[in-house]
């Protein structure tokens, strides 16, 4: 009768987000890039990406982009959404 | 800890300092029941003054110490790059929700104070205190927010 919503606010989650992603392999792919470099290519702050590959912050829709437009992949190869119960 | 972490910190340390300092002057006052008009405005205006000056001037000596000590550690000078990102925003406005809930919450309570016999003197007294209480929560909350999600 009553359906489950679920609700996820862009680029708030601070516990263990259900977000995850690839950001720290595909920076070793990358030349090893350091994490330093990539923040200051996607104009954050390096505890931004350390918290994202923590999997503690789950970024906004935008720097998700940019950060993919970095490693010039699809969205989906950086970040992949794993539900709760799954 | 990053930039933003320290900012809060000096500041969380001036807020408590004036916190103590409040309390050192208002409690004696409340204890001996001689709640002075002529001396209460006195230390509200001092204690709100300084709230503002030393948010400002934290500020801004934090910038210039972090400045010095980043050029000392890494032996050259680099135009400072404090940047505050999306993540800085969102727990920025986290700490503020936090301020503004404590601070409602102490206005209700001294409205009550006031309704329950307590003079007028002491329901702006206990907002005062309330006011600098929401500011040490939000900037706590901030700290938490930062080790939590960094």
């Amino acid at each position: 009768m009553f359906q489950r919503y679920t609700c996820i606010e862009e680029g708030v989650e601070m516990g263990k987000s259900q977000v995850k992603n690839n950001i720290r392999k595909l920076r070793f792919n990358h030349d090893e890039m350091t994490q330093e470099q990539l923040a200051k290519k996607v104009g954050v702050t390096r505890q931004t990406i350390i918290a994202m590959e923590s999997e503690k912050y789950a970024p906004s829709l935008e720097l998700a982009f940019r950060i993919a437009r970095i490693f010039g992949v699809p969205l989906e190869e950086v970040f992949y959404y794993t539900p709760e119960d799954e | 800890m990053s930039y933003q972490e320290k900012n809060i910190t000096v500041s969380l340390f001036s807020h408590l300092l004036i916190g103590v300092y409040y309390l050192a002057n208002l409690l004696p006052m409340i204890q001996s029941s001689e709640l002075v008009a002529g001396r209460l405005y006195a230390l509200w205006s001092i204690v709100i003054a300084v709230n503002i000056v030393v948010n400002i001037i934290a500020s801004i000596l934090t910038n210039i110490l972090l400045t010095i000590v980043e050029a000392i550690r890494s032996r050259k000078y680099e135009d400072p790059q404090f940047i505050e990102d999306e993540r800085d925003k969102l727990i920025g406005l986290k700490g503020i929700r936090s301020t503004y809930f404590t601070f409602s919450i102490g206005v209700l309570l001294s409205v009550f104070a006031f309704i329950y016999g307590q003079p007028p003197l002491m329901m702006i007294s206990l907002i005062v205190l309330f006011s600098i209480l929401a500011e040490i929560i939000g900037d706590v909350s901030k700290i938490y927010l930062y080790r939590r999600g960094g």
